[in-house]
């Protein structure tokens, strides 16, 4: 383990932090960096623990948190790191700060860091806001002098002078939060490690850090971003990394490593979705032949009494047929070459297949889909009557409707709600709310909104 | 490792003096326990040991001052090397969320009940006046010296113990049993004269013995230890707690996983 700055005189300057930042020199350099944990199965937190395992074989798992990482971040650079939970991020930034030790390969830190893991790091509840602004910052290496020149600005930058003599534990997460950012700003390090910062606080106090952030980057410090919010990375940081199970997915410009994020989560999104439907057939199948079994199994009495029980079950469904004249069973998502997919992009044709059944014989029913965001907004809806149509006589049985769209939603993730109407669109034979999710990725540009019209910029000088 | 300190002494003094300020928190009497635990203490076992062996007659006159003496050692080490062990996961914030010197929280730990000792001290002279009793000034250095080498030993425990305390939380219990049989061993409710004599050497084998026997002897009654036995004593604890900060640096490493 190769852990050593890589310029020793800052070490023995008292004031490293004013000194100009050698040029060229990376703020970070990790390399081939590993980290593995090991589990004990049962943690053993108690000696008797320990002396039972002694004569048993210890059994543990070997878990790798970061495998063969390896990263330069410049001086001056504003770095995101995005990843899913779990694919070894804060892992990778508890390193940086020193605070885990890496099980092999080579971490260079150029410079003092100033790490912001978690909410107030060494805050104490019962002490003051005061009093925890000077605990903070020492843990964050200023000494008593520097904390009472910058006591003021860090008060005023928190915005919590008011409340400034009462215990931290009254505070509001949101308050607390940016008290100790308020701090690690202060502490006025050349690296700046943040992780999920941001999540916590209100938009004002968030703008306001990211212009600090960007402060510190015209400065020439460094910032080392944490998150999984991939509109802050590409807006803000020069560059990012995409961290996957603990090894290096992508380094990139903060804007193809962002969308090649989204495109990531997609196709897990897709991956988990065919497995669930596989698996829900399986079961079903699977169901069918026990069920089968089970009858074979039953004898005297028993026997009787499944056959009852089946006897009754099968009139309940015919009763509940004839009540019922028609029935949405599924949905799916075809793209033009008629290949089932759940991930589209902007500007294909989705073909949304609704099937449907039919107990009695309709005349002229109304079809339709609701296509909505997740948070319930209608984005667009439409069915056979607005577009004119006399849909005919439905026979009893199966029948598919295939509403053939131009996709222009933006990169997201969207519900269906179909439906099924009698002629006077007032008596609704089926309704199914949000019955299948629909991921859409444009991997071509970036826009916000849930809208992705074709468009064009054009300047005129 | 990352550079996020020049400045170690004041992040040592800092959570010294958090914890001191935090020690008596929420309680109304505050800081009078720093003085009133010992104090009553001492009472019961002045009241229960002078009555009862009446020791004041078996050549030790100042009975009561010799015990309160004893007892503020004793009680000294016995509070630093338990907030010394729990420092690391007490202070868990600052070992899992922040890189810090892991040294500097162990070390800070236990200033705070370096404070309280020096309260303490004062009202032992207090008792001195009361007792109309005058150390010579050579017995006041050599308590001074003696309280020192014991804080250096209790805070070679916590070096020790500290980084295992957080896997096997055991120790804190079995380090609370022990401490009871060090006091028992150690010459502290009763003078060491009524022990043979033949038995002295091994029980001054036992630092804290050595330390509350002849801290109190010099103090009191102008008895020294020879300078051999005292140089030897002093390079005993001093390299105990060399190796014991070697041990720590050796498994601090891991501490922030394992808690």
């Amino acid at each position: 383990m190769l852990y050593r700055m890589s310029n020793p005189e800052q070490k023995s300057m008292k004031d490293a932090h004013i000194a100009p930042a050698p040029a060229r020199t990376p703020a970070i350099s990790v390399k081939s960096l590993s980290k593995q944990f090991v589990i004990p199965h049962e943690k053993t937190n108690s000696l008797k623990g320990a002396f039972v395992n002694i004569f048993r074989k210890n059994t543990y798992e070997r878990f790798y948190a970061l495998k063969d990482v390896s990263f330069e971040v410049k001086k001056g650079e504003f770095f995101g790191i995005l990843g899913r939970n779990g694919s070894g991020k804060s892992t990778l930034l508890k390193i940086l700060a020193g605070v885990y030790t890496p099980s092999s390969g080579a971490v260079k830190i150029g410079g003092l860091v100033s790490p912001f893991l978690e909410l107030g790091i060494g805050f104490n509840p019962e002490l003051s806001g005061r009093d925890n602004i000077y605990l903070n910052a020492t843990v964050l290496g200023l000494c008593e002098k520097e904390i009472d020149a910058k006591f003021d600005s860090i008060v005023a930058f928190s915005e919590l002078a008011r409340f400034i003599d009462q215990k931290i534990k009254n505070y509001s997460s949101g308050m607390q939060v940016r008290l100790a950012f308020s701090v690690a700003i202060h502490a006025n390090r050349e690296i700046l490690l943040m992780d999920e910062v941001l999540a916590v606080g209100d938009s004002n106090f968030q703008s306001k850090c990211l212009r600090e952030f960007a402060r510190y980057k015209e400065m020439g410090k460094t910032v080392i971003l944490v998150t999984h919010d991939i509109a802050t990375v590409q807006r803000y940081c020069d560059r990012a990394m995409l961290l996957r199970a603990g090894e290096v997915a992508m380094i990139g410009t903060a804007e193809e490593v962002g969308n090649e994020y989204i495109y990531q989560n997609m196709s897990d999104e897709e991956k988990r979705i065919v497995k669930e439907q596989e698996a829900a057939k399986v079961k079903a199948s699977r169901d069918a032949v026990n069920a089968r079994k089970d009858a074979d199994n039953l004898k005297g009495q028993a026997l009787e009494d499944e056959r009852t029980r089946q006897a009754v079950e099968q009139k309940r469904q015919e009763e509940e047929r004839k009540n019922k004249v028609a029935e949405i069973t599924g949905v799916e998502f075809l793209d033009r070459d008629g290949k089932v997919k759940n991930v589209f992009e902007t500007g294909e044709v989705i073909n949304i297949v609704v099937t449907n059944k039919f107990y009695k014989e309709v005349k002229d029913p109304i079809f339709g889909v609701i296509i909505k965001s997740l948070n319930g907004v209608q984005l667009f809806v439409t069915n056979t009557e607005f577009k004119k149509m006399v849909t005919g006589t439905m026979p009893v049985g199966g029948t598919e409707v295939v509403f053939e769209i131009k996709n222009r939603l933006a990169t997201g993730t969207y519900s269906i709600t179909p439906a099924i109407a009698d002629v006077t669109a007032k008596i609704f034979f089926d309704w199914k709310d949000n019955l299948k999710q629909l991921n859409i990725i444009n991997r071509d540009y970036n826009s916000f909104g849930t809208s992705d019209f074709e468009h064009k910029i054009i300047i005129k000088k | 490792m990352p550079q996020t300190h020049e400045n170690h002494r004041e992040l040592v003094m800092r959570i010294a003096k958090t914890d001191f300020k935090l020690r008596y928190h929420g309680s109304v009497l505050g800081y009078v326990w720093v003085v009133l635990k010992p104090l009553l203490m001492f009472t019961i076992l002045n009241f229960v040991f002078s009555s009862i062996f009446n020791f004041r007659n078996s050549g030790t006159p100042y009975y009561p001052l010799e015990l309160l003496t004893a007892l503020l050692l004793f009680q000294f080490f016995s509070e630093a090397t338990m907030t010394g062990l729990t420092s690391l996961v007490s202070k868990a914030q600052l070992v899992t969320k922040i890189y810090v010197p892991r040294w500097t929280i162990v070390l800070g730990s236990t200033m705070n009940t370096l404070f309280s000792y020096g309260i303490n001290l004062i009202v032992l002279a207090f008792f001195f006046v009361l007792y109309h009793k005058a150390p010579t000034l050579s017995g006041v250095v050599m308590f001074l010296v003696y309280s020192a080498l014991l804080y250096i030993l209790a805070v070679a425990f916590s070096f020790l113990a500290a980084p295992f305390y957080v896997r096997f939380r055991d120790i804190a219990t079995i380090w609370e049993v022990a401490l009871s049989v060090i006091m028992y061993a150690s010459p502290i409710i009763y003078p060491l004269s009524i022990i043979p004599m033949k038995y002295w050497q091994l029980i001054l084998l036992n630092p804290v013995a050595f330390i509350v026997n002849y801290g109190k002897q010099g103090l009191i009654n102008g008895n020294f230890t020879t300078v051999g036995h005292f140089v030897a004593m002093a390079a005993g604890i001093g390299l105990s707690c060399i190796i014991a900060y070697l041990v720590f640096r050796k498994y601090e490493k891991t501490v922030a996983e394992m808690i």
